[in-house]
């Protein structure tokens, strides 16, 4: 496919680590931010192509990963209702509980659908006007403005029965939230390319002038990934911090306007405390513009149900320490087998 | 799921509410795709879809450059490497 094989070629992936181990002076940690550059580290192998002195750290960029449990509580309590349709991107359906998961409650006989678009919940509504349909609205801001066209749609077809349970998170806040620990170990990032897709990446500039990191926005094919270490690594090997574009193809500095128009018409940023830090989420915006209002059709849906705290309630300034602590273990346990 | 691919835009309409949408082909396999947030975008375009929405145009210029500039990185990378080089000798056999 055209903008995807090209960047898997093996030969240019291995004059990338070439000039990576040539430029490389000193170890180094880095950070992909995103969990679908962690897929394609995997996925390629990449860690494994790159020199014992790059060491990369998984990031907080997996939505699935940074949903609280009391919100996988809620949104089961919802699902469980007689009267609701229950919508989610696949994703979540084994995700766990406190008691459950999705999976479950739907072999129990709860009405749970996967979709692939949030915008595909509005024929659901449609055709079920007696149910209440509701759609679980997790992801980063890549998935923000597929959710408020959904919300957007349904208040002006004047669909009364869908709504959305809003669990976004943002970027930013946390790359600030892992550099704040006093532990933190990670010296330059791979910016999250399709978040930058629509909200630009003006919002990392201060970050990296603030820690002195460089941020590189990167894509997710190998190629992207490994030009993304390089372009980091130099920036580190020669003291600079700055952001860094290596996936112009789709980002732009400012994003997606139209987007982010939608977005923050329809959501505003909150604090959500419980795997992030302050200020890295959005909800419902209550001033919004008229046209967005009432969007959520009909009554709030109440969640009763049993919630429980997150165990632990790790930040994700703490997961990323977690994450660092796990691969020094897995490090100590490979050499203590070559011992 | 911050999975997003290029595909070519082969149709583009507005359904019957009005919302303008698109037919993307990713490699043979076409999906219906919302383009409210890419007004420019024409047929024949490539667009980076994330969850039915085209979030972006892919802007083969910018693709064109990058990927020139790590091409001649690998040509760069080749002049480089001497010695024996077995296609070498193959090319020079059979242009003889």
């Amino acid at each position: 496919m055209k903008f995807l094989d090209e960047y898997r070629d093996e030969a240019l992936a291995t004059k990338i680590v070439d000039e990576i181990c040539r430029i490389t002076t000193r170890p180094w940690v880095l950070m992909e931010v995103c969990g679908g550059q962690t897929h394609s580290i995997v996925k390629y192998g990449i860690d494994r192509l790159l020199p014992d002195t790059i060491e990369l750290v998984h990031g907080p960029g997996c939505p699935v990963c940074v949903t609280s449990l009391e919100m996988i509580d809620k949104a089961h309590a919802i699902a469980q209702r007689p009267d609701v349709i229950f919508c989610s991107f696949g994703d979540m359906l084994r995700v766990p509980g406190s008691e459950d998961d999705l999976l479950i409650l739907k072999s129990r006989g709860a009405d749970v659908r996967v979709v692939y678009s949030p915008i595909d919940c509005l024929k659901i509504a449609r055709a079920n006007p007696d149910k209440k349909v509701v759609f679980f609205a997790i992801g980063f801001e890549t998935t923000a403005p597929a959710n408020a066209m959904s919300v957007f749609q349904a208040r002006k077809q004047g669909i009364k029965n869908f709504s959305i349970l809003v669990s976004h998170v943002l970027v930013p806040p946390s790359i600030a939230s892992i550099l704040q620990s006093p532990l933190n170990r990670v010296q330059g990032f791979l910016g999250p390319g399709h978040v930058c897709t629509v909200m630009g990446y003006h919002e990392y500039e201060p970050i990296a002038d603030r820690f002195k990191v460089p941020i590189v926005i990167t894509g997710f094919e190998p190629i992207d990934i490994l030009e993304g270490v390089l372009m980091t690594v130099r920036q580190l090997e020669s003291g600079t911090h700055t952001v860094e574009n290596q996936y112009p193809r789709v980002v732009q500095r400012d994003g997606n306007r139209v987007a982010q128009q939608l977005v923050n018409d329809v959501f505003e940023v909150c604090d959500r405390r419980v795997r992030a830090d302050r200020h890295s989420g959005r909800r419902f915006n209550d001033r919004a513009p008229a046209r967005i209002r009432n969007a959520r059709g009909g009554k709030p849906i109440s969640a009763s149900g049993p919630t429980r705290r997150q165990p632990g309630g790790a930040t994700i300034g703490q997961r990323c320490v977690r994450s660092v602590r796990s691969q020094m273990a897995r490090r100590r346990i490979h050499s203590e087998k070559r011992l | 799921m911050c999975l997003a691919i290029p595909g070519k835009l082969i149709e583009i309409a507005s359904d019957s509410n009005g919302v303008r949408m698109g037919k993307a082909n990713f490699g043979g396999i076409v999906k219906q795709v919302c383009l409210e947030y890419t007004p420019e975008v024409q047929n024949g375009d490539y667009v980076l879809v994330h969850v039915g929405f085209a979030l972006s145009k892919v802007n083969e210029e910018e693709a064109a450059r990058t990927y020139k500039l790590l091409e001649e990185m690998k040509q760069l990378g080749e002049l480089d490497t001497p010695d024996v080089d077995p296609w070498s000798t193959g090319k020079a056999a059979e242009s003889t």
